[in-house]
């Protein structure tokens, strides 16, 4: 098993290089095609002339696109991703210590999404024709109507202003230092054995996540109504019908498991939509993530910076996406034996 | 994203639209005929609310879009500095000229709103309208023509959806500017994937019919075939995904400007007003509150008429998968 995954896992990502390579490509091209010359943010306003071309040389902006889409791709594979211009630090340095945030936030979200959506799936399914459905499906839609930075701020208003009950600002509470192992604040505060702290940054993950999770639980609560009905004619349920088993054990135990594997494809898919979702919603919070950084570097229109994140992103879509793959191959015993 | 035959990649929009519509031919035979009767019976009621509910909203923020200059009691920039944050009108402290109440600077919030959604509309209608054909023009080539062309496009779309739709944005937004023309442009090559996508599996489901055939044989011109034969039939889908789409052009246009790289700071939009309010939170809830509404119904009127649409365009309901 264990072999089966890490064949499948690698050749995933060996597939995704030249996708890879194809995005850093289209990001970096349109990246240059801006009209604000990024040399303006880093003169000093008396700079003259020979200056600007000096720093233009230093940082090889007076070579062809193509090269320098070459001494990019060379220095990224060396982990350099240059250097941020109004951070003034290195892009990598930045990008590697707001990553584990996002990750915590985005895989929150996805647990609680879950939590919500396979209940919200099956129940969806079980009103089909029924008196429930026309409401049912209007609040699906009506969520969905919701994107999460709306969610977010709807949150902060009624959880964080109106009732204020829950924190609505950076990771953890003020004063508490940030461990430095792995980034988790949660892995991180339990392997210290600090429980109040753990405690703080339980909390200040709470409104974050759900408002990602509002915004996505719909999309996947959809999708698993979907492939419920697409089970409902398959000629196992109606043997188990015949069995004499349960209507609900039919549905929760047989046709669910069956269902799974399409919503799981879509989460895959739609995890760009999560990260996307996260962006705004790491502004909103003041949450360091990478998505706060994102915001804050397309404000100041600080272009390495964009570059390197956008590609970390692409990068994180395709990694994704091979595990995605990889538990689908796993949970569908039929192409397990073909892979 | 690799291309493999082993993972088929399911299509949320592509799922949507053929959800609940697996409608069996052969419902339960045990049934009694009355229950199926009254279960098809309702099955139809629910879209048609859909259609009317979504239609009425849609057509209800195009009403205000198009005559807000008439509608709104002020200027949307005019500045009250005498009323500053006043609550909507029925609550304590409200005035009367301002029916929704103020903003931080004193300019009228149900003006603003008004005005707002002429910059939503604009961006979801044109914006929605630029995907569709650049998204459905790429579809029917791929669909019609197969071989290296479709390949080539699927490849694109593949590639183009790795990236997370928001990111891809801001890096259009970054790059062309700010600027609602840029917003719309944006939207239009962030979200062509969208319509490429699904058109592109239903053409192909087209140009296996007996009339493309037989319009094959009559020797008609690949463009006749394409315009005449195959449009039509994928034209209700490509006006369901447009409905669709106008929901997801205004969500993109508020999140941009609530950024703050949607329109300048003398255009009034649902996102700067949502950005606006944001800093006063603590004052006044209100604020923040309305513009969210104003999108979050013209969003799910799009949604509902999407939805609706879906069902209306096609009576027999698709019941196959993508």
């Amino acid at each position: 098993m264990l072999r089966l995954i890490s064949t499948v896992l690698s050749r995933r990502l060996i597939a995704a290089i030249p996708t890879l390579l194809m995005l850093s490509l289209i990001v970096f091209v349109v990246l240059r095609l801006i009209p604000a010359d990024p040399l303006a943010m880093m003169l000093p306003p008396n700079a003259t002339p020979a200056d600007a071309a000096l720093l233009r040389h230093q940082l090889g902006l007076d070579k062809p696109i193509p090269s320098q889409f070459l001494i990019w791709l060379v220095n990224a594979l060396h982990g350099n991703l240059g250097a941020s211009i109004s951070f003034q630090q290195p892009v990598a340095m930045l990008i590697s210590s707001t990553l584990p945030a996002t990750l915590e936030l985005c895989l929150s979200a996805l647990v609680i999404s879950l939590i919500i959506s396979v209940p919200g799936g099956v129940f969806a399914y079980a009103v089909t024709d029924r008196r429930g459905e026309l409401p049912v499906s209007f609040g699906v839609v009506l969520m969905q109507s919701v994107p999460s930075f709306l969610w977010a701020l709807l949150l902060i208003a009624l959880l964080g202003v109106y009732l204020p009950v829950l924190p609505f600002s950076g990771r953890v509470g003020d004063g508490i230092p940030m461990p430095h192992l792995t980034g988790f604040l949660l892995i991180d505060f339990l392997v210290k054995g600090e429980f109040s702290d753990w405690l703080s940054a339980a909390s200040h993950l709470v409104l974050p996540s759900l408002a990602l999770a509002f915004g996505f639980a719909p999309l996947v609560i959809r999708v698993l109504r979907s492939s419920l009905l697409d089970q409902r004619n398959e000629s196992y349920v109606g043997v188990a019908r015949l069995r004499g088993v349960s209507e609900s054990r039919i549905l929760w135990r047989h046709m669910l498991k069956n269902a799974a594997l399409p919503a799981l494809t879509m989460i895959g898919v739609q995890f760009g939509f999560l990260f996307g979702g996260a962006l705004l919603v790491e502004m909103i919070f003041s949450f360091p993530g990478v998505g706060n950084l994102m915001v804050q570097a397309v404000r100041n229109n600080d272009l390495v910076l964009i570059q390197g994140i956008a590609i970390v992103f692409c990068a994180l879509m395709l990694v994704i996406n091979a595990i995605v793959d990889t538990l689908y191959v796993i949970m569908n015993p039929r192409l397990r034996k073909t892979a | 994203m690799s291309t493999t035959p082993l993972s088929p990649k399911h299509d949320m929009k592509a799922d949507m639209l053929h959800e609940s519509t697996s409608v069996d031919p052969s419902p339960e035979a045990a049934a009694p005929v009355a229950v199926v009767v009254g279960k098809s019976a309702r099955a139809r009621r629910k879209p048609a609310v859909n259609l009317w509910l979504g239609g009425a909203i849609v057509l209800g923020v195009l009403l205000c879009a198009v005559f807000a200059p008439w509608l709104a009691p002020h200027n949307p920039l005019d500045q009250d500095l005498l009323h500053m944050l006043s609550p909507p009108a029925w609550m304590a402290g409200g005035d009367v000229a301002f029916p929704l109440g103020t903003d931080s600077l004193g300019r009228d919030v149900l003006s603003r709103l008004l005005y707002g959604s002429r910059i939503a509309l604009t961006v979801a209608v044109i914006a929605a309208f630029g995907a569709g054909i650049v998204g459905s023009v790429l579809a029917i080539l791929a669909g019609y023509f197969g071989g290296w062309v479709d390949r080539s496009i699927s490849y694109l779309v593949d590639l183009w959806m790795s990236f997370p739709p928001v990111v891809l944005s801001l890096v259009l937004m970054v790059s062309l500017g700010v600027g609602i023309e840029n917003v719309i442009l944006s939207i239009v090559l962030v979200d062509w994937t969208r319509f490429c996508r699904v058109v592109r599996s239903e053409v192909m489901v087209v140009r296996q019919r007996d009339y493309v055939l037989a319009a094959q044989l009559l020797n008609f011109t690949h463009l006749r075939i394409m315009l005449r034969e195959i449009l039509p039939a994928a034209l209700p889908l490509m006006i369901t995904l447009f409905s669709l789409e106008m929901g997801v052009a205004i969500t993109v246009e508020a999140l941009l400007s609530f950024i703050g790289l949607s329109v300048p700071a003398n255009v009034t939009a649902w996102g700067v007003m949502i950005a606006d309010a944001r800093v006063t939170m603590h004052d006044s809830l209100s604020g923040l509150l309305f513009p969210v509404l104003a999108i979050v119904i013209t969003v799910l009127g799009c949604n509902l008429l999407g939805d609706g649409l879906r069902v209306a365009l096609d009576p027999r309901m698709r019941s196959k998968g993508e």
